[in-house]
């Protein structure tokens, strides 16, 4: 019996070893690519002296048209991401600097994104695999439930997302194959609607925003400035005085739920088009960045 | 509480302790633990359904015995009825009862009668065909005097109970396990060696194997109408496979966890998808339901002697009910079916017993044809495995029309953001890795164990689904 024990003793060890392993070689090898994430391309690509920042949702991902911002000599990327919310955006900025990236500007999405201060179950895991590397990571996280297994347990943050981060991902980080997400400066096209919007509702509530505060807070400490705004919604949503809402709270968010309201510049109801995305990019360029131009 | 879940890998070791450490003065107390934690085990999913186990166990324990001590042939046929009835009555009500009143009334319906069926508002209790068919196995031996029915009722509610089988087999007979719990189990240094290579190699064909192959298979079946042929091919080829790994992944894990304990329970995979013709097939896949259903109906209703349409009515009832057995829907029907359909020809032809000797492969003629027959074999259980997989018959006569009708064997990107052809690689080395070791149970133990474990914890660790997180698939039967 005691070598028994002993024999489970030792495979417990080298499981152990080898998850230790595994750790470093998938870390070490998601560094060799600054093309498969958005996160990937902040924390492997040198520092960048940007303009402009985008931070926020899909409703900043498909609605800032990064080109329109570089063809007037902003150098611009847009870090919006698919179901991402303040929690993310917020570590995106924190991580922009931590990476010694220089900003001037940074324009934030802030609108259906009060409603939680959750974090993304898609998006946050993309920050993992340089959770041991990154102090701004690791104090973001302090407060998720895995944190300590994220911590103490080696290889458990890719065994536990590994249709994210796992094998594949790895492996195409090694092979720096690019991915779609940082194509066109980070902008998201998304193509016309079908002809039938569906109606989205605004019920619920917004709530102050801790993640939203910090970004403030950073802004004003690192002397960039901030360009918070709601960004458009088709003529079929029923909004419920939500962005009124909002500017109760946060007075100094831009409303521009209006500017763009025609269904044709709608790919859904909360997603403007590519033409959509310009008519409005357009507006913000000429509302925020006409001195900058001239 | 599953297999490959953080609770069994903390209820396991203090089982474990408890067993060798503490426990193990005599048989009764190993027995007696081993009825507690199995009970716990079982609970874990569903304390309510724990009566149901308890009576099903009771119950055969108690007709067991009143058919042996009956002086009259009356009396041993009236309690082996009645232990047959209520056990069929209790798999009936639970598993059937839903699927013949609503196949019932759907008929009617098409006749032009309205009919609204009374269903059952009941779920399915885990593992209540395993342990049915435990129970049933029992009365029939002793009602037809083949074993003694067992007095100590801690020993036969082990027999039915026992934790590594309970829920998902391997589908025990009196014969072997009940010798093993009646007498003290002492430890044995290589058996338990054994058991934990099994439990490893179970792990990567559950956890790799299946769970990975899984996400493929269910990304191409559940949009079956916008896939090419190539992806609907590579569907049904991810689907054997992950049955084969998720089913027989669990027998490993279930056969190791009890030699930890001292118990060998009967092997139910050998290799199946290197089988050279159906019935070779059948001989390997889920050994110990179709040995059950060999000993307990074919046999019974006459097997292959008597004429011929004898031969084939008990073909089809075999495979039929084989079938059934795995769930209330006419797709586990056309399965069975079809098998049976695949076996006719050599059981009339009489070559359904030729290909009983190991595989051997050497550079000549013989080889390549064996080589074919298994590819034929392996393709024939795929088309079967499609009516096994999908939602309903007509569903899976579009999938198999497609294949054939759409022409197209380009790589497809699938709604799981993956290829089609991804894990042909994965799936060509797991083939590779059972061919070089199908005469052992599982390819870890031998020379350089340590490497192959290594190996394989490496891929259970790398190469594991653990984000899409799958049951195994023969619980919910």
């Amino acid at each position: 019996m005691k070598n028994f024990l002993f024999y489970v003793f030792k495979i417990l060890v080298l499981t152990f070893v080898l998850m230790f392993i595994m750790d470093k070689v998938y870390s070490y090898a998601f560094r060799q690519s600054n093309k498969r994430s958005k996160i990937s391309f902040i924390y492997n690509s040198p520092p960048i002296n940007y303009d402009v920042v985008i931070l926020g949702s899909s409703r900043a991902n498909n609605h800032f048209v990064t080109k329109m911002f570089t063809d007037k000599g902003l150098k611009t990327f847009n870090f919006g991401m698919q179901g991402s919310k303040l929690f993310e955006s917020d570590l995106v900025l924190k991580l922009l600097l931590e990476k010694k990236n220089k900003i001037k500007n940074v324009i934030v999405d802030v609108d259906v994104t009060l409603k939680s201060e959750n974090k993304s179950d898609g998006t946050f895991l993309k920050f993992l695999p340089y959770f041991n590397e990154s102090y701004v990571i690791r104090e973001h996280f302090k407060e998720l439930d895995d944190f300590n297994s994220f911590y103490y347990i080696p290889f458990y943050r890719y065994l536990r997302f590994d249709s994210k981060i796992g094998f594949r991902e790895m492996l195409f980080s090694v092979l720096n194959k690019k991915s779609n997400e940082i194509d066109n400066g980070g902008y998201g096209p998304l193509p016309e609607n079908n002809g039938n919007l569906n109606t989205e509702v605004l019920d619920f509530q917004p709530h102050r925003n801790r993640y939203y505060e910090e970004i403030k807070k950073i802004c004003k400490v690192n002397n960039i400035n901030l360009i918070a705004i709601m960004t458009p919604m088709c003529e079929k949503a029923i909004v419920n005085n939500y962005f009124k809402k909002v500017n109760q709270l946060y007075p100094e968010i831009y409303n521009y739920e209006n500017i763009v309201a025609e269904d044709k510049y709608f790919s859904s109801c909360g997603h403007m088009n590519d033409m959509g995305a310009k008519v409005f990019t357009a507006k913000i360029l000429n509302d925020f960045f006409s001195y900058e131009c001239n | 509480m599953f297999f490959n879940s953080l609770a069994f890998a903390i209820f396991l070791p203090i089982v474990f302790f408890l067993y060798w450490f503490v426990f193990n003065k005599t048989k009764s107390t190993q027995n007696a633990l081993l009825i507690v934690a199995s009970y716990y085990f079982y609970s874990c999913w569903d304390w309510r359904f724990l009566f149901l186990l308890v009576f099903s166990t009771f119950l055969d324990y108690f007709t067991g015995i009143q058919i042996e001590k009956s002086n009259s042939e009356k009396g041993r046929k009236f309690w082996f009825w009645l232990s047959i009835s209520v056990n069929l009555g209790f798999l009936g009500i639970f598993k059937y009862y839903n699927f013949f009143v609503s196949s019932f009334a759907e008929m009617f319906t098409s006749f032009g009668f309205k009919v609204s069926p009374f269903l059952l508002n009941v779920i399915l209790p885990v593992g209540i065909s395993f342990y049915t068919f435990h129970g049933l196995s029992y009365v029939i031996d002793i009602y037809y005097k083949r074993i003694k029915a067992e007095y100590n009722f801690i020993d036969y509610s082990l027999f039915v109970s026992y934790f590594p089988l309970l829920v998902a087999g391997p589908i025990e007979r009196a014969t072997h396990l009940l010798p093993q719990v009646k007498i003290k189990r002492e430890f044995n240094l290589e058996k338990a060696k054994e058991g934990v290579y099994q439990i490893v190699w179970g792990l990567v064909k559950k956890v790799v194997i299946a769970d990975t192959c899984a996400v493929y298979a269910n990304a191409i079946f559940d949009h079956y109408p916008s896939m090419n042929s190539f992806s609907l091919i590579m569907g049904a080829i991810y689907f054997a496979f992950q049955i084969y790994g998720d089913f027989s992944g669990y027998s490993d894990i279930a056969l190791g966890v009890s030699k930890l304990f001292g118990l060998d329970l009967l092997r139910n995979f050998n290799y199946p998808y290197f089988s050279r013709d159906i019935a070779e097939f059948w001989r390997r896949w889920h050994i110990s339901l179709s040995s059950w259903f060999r000993d307990y109906l074919y046999i019974p209703l006459g097997g292959s002697k008597g004429g011929l349409w004898m031969k084939i009515r008990n073909t089809f009832i075999i495979f039929i009910v084989s079938g059934f057995w795995h769930g209330a829907n006419w797709t586990y029907i056309v399965w069975g079916f079809i098998n049976a359909v695949y076996f006719l020809p050599l059981l009339l032809s009489n070559s359904n017993r030729n290909n009983m000797d190991p595989i051997i492969l050497k550079w000549n003629f013989d080889s390549v044809k064996v080589l074919f027959s298994i590819l034929t074999t392996f393709l024939l259980t795929c088309i079967a495995w499609v009516f096994f997989r999908a939602r309903t018959i007509t569903d899976a006569v579009l999938y198999l029309k497609r294949i054939f009708t759409n022409g197209e064997f380009s790589p497809q990107y699938l709604d799981n953001e993956r290829y089609n052809y991804e894990l042909l690689l994965m799936i060509g080395l797991f083939i590779l890795v059972e061919w070089n070791n199908k005469t052992k149970v599982e390819p870890i133990s031998g020379k350089r164990s340590w490497l192959k474990m290594a190996l394989a914890i490496m891929a259970i660790i790398a190469f594991g689904t653990y984000s899409d997180y799958k049951e195994f698939i023969y619980f919910q039967f």
